[in-house]
């Protein structure tokens, strides 16, 4: 099962490694971002569509 | 660079200035202005491309089903919710952006709080355009979020502790508009405790801490108190604002976490890494800590704003940007120089755009009355310091300019004119005027701030630091002088008081009994037994309306407190008690008086017409009126054309308004609000004479139900001022703008043609010259032809920047319903000189 600190997107807290945001880069119609959502290190990415392997960590 | 410049001026020669602002404003500014999602309804509608946020609904519900059973009390957990709402919502970081922060979690998104009113939650479930795909998931969600909070919101809880009759006779949205929420309407705030760089969140977390040590140990000493009772509710109190306040710390250290993502693993390009970096910076200083810059400054601002927006629906946006962050101007500017004139620019521009994004879903009857925009943003810059010298500054200079360069319609400026204002600042004005803004309108400093201790008390340092509250309310932004809620239910569709001199009030529209049962006016035999029924209507509607806003003042602290807007107010840090308790607050309570003018209008025909000329009797004009004059066309325009009407000069009509405003400022001094201080009424409209068309039923002055009602506040009826601008001035001066009433606002047009040049200037100065001798408190503009505003109409897509006064604010005019477009152009086009 994939989990949320495996994907590239995920960015630990230095000061508490279980837990993070998923950082995504959007391209909405009219404007470009970068969006951050808190998340679990540990969190099943299973069925997350914007999971990508992070082959460095 | 040629062909530029000259496509420049050929924009400016054909006043085509939104074109002239593309070309003019930063690549950074346009870009930001283009990226801009605007948030306005159009026909009530959001429009396409924008989404209800579910996000933040969702989080409020989980964590407040968490919390059902724990022992906190209700204020912790309500702080508690809006803590995890900060801490976990979705935050983003726009390309070229400086300043960061939004309500919702991405920028298409409207945010929806669904603790507030069921009402609101029944919209959402049935809106058809907003919900986000998949539908199904999304109503799924919403009917969930709205299940749990039924009987659960601020309204519901509230409701049952009101007086029914008056709640039913408000809802009926027949003379009001508004519910009586401490948490919906218009929040001013203590920016004198928290905008003047002497302390920030951390500064306050601290005097909270003290607080509750101190009375913590008080309240365990022997003895027990009333006191002792009391303190256990503060520190209640005190620690829920402490919870809020360190929920904005860290929502700012996620801004600065994010923009040292970005910087340190995606931007290639070294200068965005080093803006990157540098937000970081800002955002790991400000709101915890004072801010330095002027990019703190204005992001700790931004911070406050929305982190009080988080915690209610906030329809206005007090404000004074210059006055709080002109310092920062002058220290990065002028003084250290670590910032060019041209930066500062952008950062005011980007300010304005950030603002004009904030979105927060309304009920229907809302969007309507509040066409195009999202709510009245009116900032105010100019007027006086607190020593009476003058508070312009470079910072006003470099709003004015950046509203013309990115031409937002909300927010708009309002300017505090008095004697000492200079010149190069009036040419600016004059500029964003000439190039069609609509704004800033203009406010008399002088008069208002007499007023301003006339109606509440204030003393004169503290008026002399007001701001608008709404559109046009003065208040000041001081310790006790600030009003941290206006309920906006003390809203009154006024021309319902001469309709219900008629119909004895009942009303025909929504089939109730809502004015006084007056005797029935086809038996009135002379005009004082008229203008009797008509003070008594007038005092029963504004009894109506202001009666349900002091029972929710005296209820909030309790059912409904504010954690965060108390953590940021001197008095509620000091006391313990909630921002809206009464007995911490002067009062600064105002009744907006909509559709006022078709009172004056009204009483001068049935006065002339039916007592002096005695051309009709009563019983045929009551017929008519109920009829909506449905063949009686001739008597109509006999109503229309042959009477005295208010602009013109004319004491016979203008006397009869002086009658009806001191009539309602007597009974504004025995109405009292939860602090005792008075309930003046203020003439204006926002676009409320078009909301009410079909509302209001046929009047004496010739109007049919669903004509468009006046376009506000004390402006003449459309067409209607057949005598010039000076007349109009005249027939405004014979009001008294300190005594009558808290301010009347005036619409006018002027010709673009004739303001070209620097003869325009003159001529408007002259004009301004003597608006101000006359002793108005208001006046705004609308500069844009007939023809360009035609054209617009045949071809909206070509005209989508063009922007309109509408009443107390602007909007652009392709996002106004047809209704309103035509009302604006029927104004009568003053020439001056």
């Amino acid at each position: 099962m994939p989990t949320c600190k495996e994907c590239r997107k995920f960015y630990p807290l230095e000061e508490d490694p279980g837990k993070g945001d998923c950082v995504q880069r959007v391209i909405d119609p009219r404007q470009a971002y970068y969006k951050a959502k808190p998340v679990d290190a540990e969190k099943d990415a299973a069925k997350c569509s914007e999971f990508e392997k992070n082959n460095q960590r | 660079m040629g062909e530029t410049a000259e496509t420049l001026k050929e924009f400016e020669q054909k006043q085509e200035w939104w074109w002239a602002a593309e070309k003019k404003r930063s690549r950074r500014l346009d870009y930001l202005r283009k990226a801009m999602w605007k948030k306005g309804a159009i026909g009530g509608l959001y429009p396409a491309g924008l989404y209800i946020d579910l996000e933040r609904p969702v989080m409020q519900t989980e964590k407040a089903k968490e919390l059902e059973y724990s022992p906190d009390p209700y204020v912790i957990k309500f702080a508690k919710i809006l803590a995890h709402v900060l801490d976990n919502k979705t935050i983003f970081i726009t390309d070229h952006s400086q300043l960061v922060g939004y309500l919702g979690s991405l920028p298409n998104m409207i945010t929806w709080d669904p603790t507030l009113a069921a009402i609101l939650n029944h919209e959402v479930v049935n809106d058809p355009t907003s919900i986000p795909e998949p539908m199904d998931e999304s109503l799924k969600i919403i009917s969930e979020v709205t299940g749990y909070w039924a009987g659960k919101s601020d309204l519901d809880k509230i409701l049952p502790h009101m007086d029914l009759d008056d709640a039913m006779k408000v809802l009926s949205g027949a003379v009001g508009w508004g519910v009586p929420l401490s948490r919906g309407g218009y929040s001013g705030k203590d920016y004198e405790y928290i905008m003047t760089g002497v302390r920030a969140f951390e500064d306050i977390i601290a005097e909270l801490d003290r607080k509750i040590d101190e009375a913590d140990e008080k309240a365990h000493e022997p003895g027990a108190t009333r006191e002792i009772c009391d303190l256990y509710d503060k520190m209640n109190m005190w620690e829920a604002m402490k919870i809020t306040l360190e929920a904005g710390i860290r929502y700012g250290k996620r801004y600065a976490r994010l923009a040292k993502i970005i910087a340190e693993n995606f931007e290639a390009d070294n200068d965005r890494r080093q803006e990157l970096l540098q937000i970081a910076e800002v955002c790991e200083r400000v709101p915890a800590k004072p801010p330095r810059t002027l990019q703190e400054s204005l992001q700790y601002d931004l911070f406050i704003q929305l982190f009080s927006r988080n915690e209610a629906i906030e329809g206005a946006w007090p404000a004074r940007p210059d006055y709080y962050h002109g310092p920062y101007y002058e220290r990065d500017v002028n003084i250290e120089k670590t910032l060019t004139k041209e930066d500062a620019l952008d950062l005011a521009g980007e300010f304005l755009i950030r603002a004009a994004e904030v979105s927060q879903y309304k009920v229907k009857w809302a969007r309507e009355g509040l066409q195009g925009i999202e709510g009245t943003w009116v900032w105010t810059l100019g007027g006086v310091k607190k020593d009476g010298s003058d508070a312009c500054n470079g910072m006003t200079i470099a709003l004015l300019q950046a509203a013309r360069l990115v031409r937002v319609a909300n927010p708009t400026f309002a300017f505090r004119w008095h004697p000492k204002v200079k010149d190069n600042v009036m040419r600016e004005i004059f500029e964003c005027i000439r190039q069609g803004l609509g704004y800033p309108s203009i406010r008399n400093d002088p008069i208002l701030i007499a007023n301003a201790m006339n109606w509440h008390g204030h003393p004169i340092e503290e008026a002399r630091t007001w701001v608008h509250q709404a559109c046009m309310s003065p208040s000041p932004s001081t310790k006790h002088g600030f009003q941290p809620m206006r309920m906006a239910n003390a809203t009154a569709n006024c021309a319902k008081i001469i309709e219900y001199v008629f119909t004895s009030g009942y009303d025909h529209i929504v089939n109730m009994q809502i004015g006084a049962e007056t005797p029935d006016a086809a038996e009135f035999t002379d005009y004082q037994q008229v203008f009797d029924a008509w003070v008594t209507q007038m005092k029963t509607i504004f009894s109506i309306l202001v009666r349900p806003v002091n029972r929710a003042r005296m209820l909030a602290p309790k059912m409904t407190p504010r954690p965060f807007l108390s953590a940021v107010s001197e008095r509620s840090v000091e006391s313990g008690l909630d921002v809206c308790d009464p007995s911490i607050n002067r009062g600064n309570a105002w009744i907006t008086a909509f559709t006022w003018v078709e009172n004056a209008d009204s009483l001068a025909a049935v006065k002339k017409l039916v007592f002096d000329e005695k051309k009709y009797t009563m019983a045929e004009l009551k017929d008519a009126l109920a009829n909506n004059w449905e063949g009686r066309e001739e008597m109509r325009l006999d109503f229309v054309r042959n009477v005295p009407k208010w602009g013109n000069d004319d004491d016979y009509v203008d006397g009869i308004m002086l009658d009806c405003l001191h009539a309602a400022a007597k009974f504004s001094r025995e109405l009292k609000c939860p602090s005792g201080n008075n309930w003046p009424i203020l003439p204006e409209n926002v676009s409320g004479n078009i909301h009410y068309a079909n509302i209001v039923g046929a009047l004496p002055n010739g109007r049919r139900l669903g004509d468009a009602l006046y376009d506000g506040g004390i402006s003449p009826g459309p067409g209607l001022d057949k005598k010039g601008p000076t007349a109009v001035l005249k027939s405004c001066s014979k009001i008294d703008h300190i005594t009558d009433g808290r301010a009347f606002l005036l619409n006018q047009r002027l010709s673009p043609t004739q303001l070209a040049g620097e003869k325009g200037y003159q001529l408007w100065k002259s004009y301004m010259k003597t608006w101000a001798d006359l002793g108005l408190d208001h006046v705004q503009f609308n500069c844009v032809s007939d023809e360009t505003l035609r054209s617009a109409q045949r071809d909206p897509e070509k005209y989508q920047e063009v922007i309109v006064r509408v009443a107390g604010y602007s909007a652009h005019f392709v996002d106004i319903s047809r209704k309103t477009q035509d009302n604006i152009i029927q104004r009568t086009v003053q020439g001056l000189g």
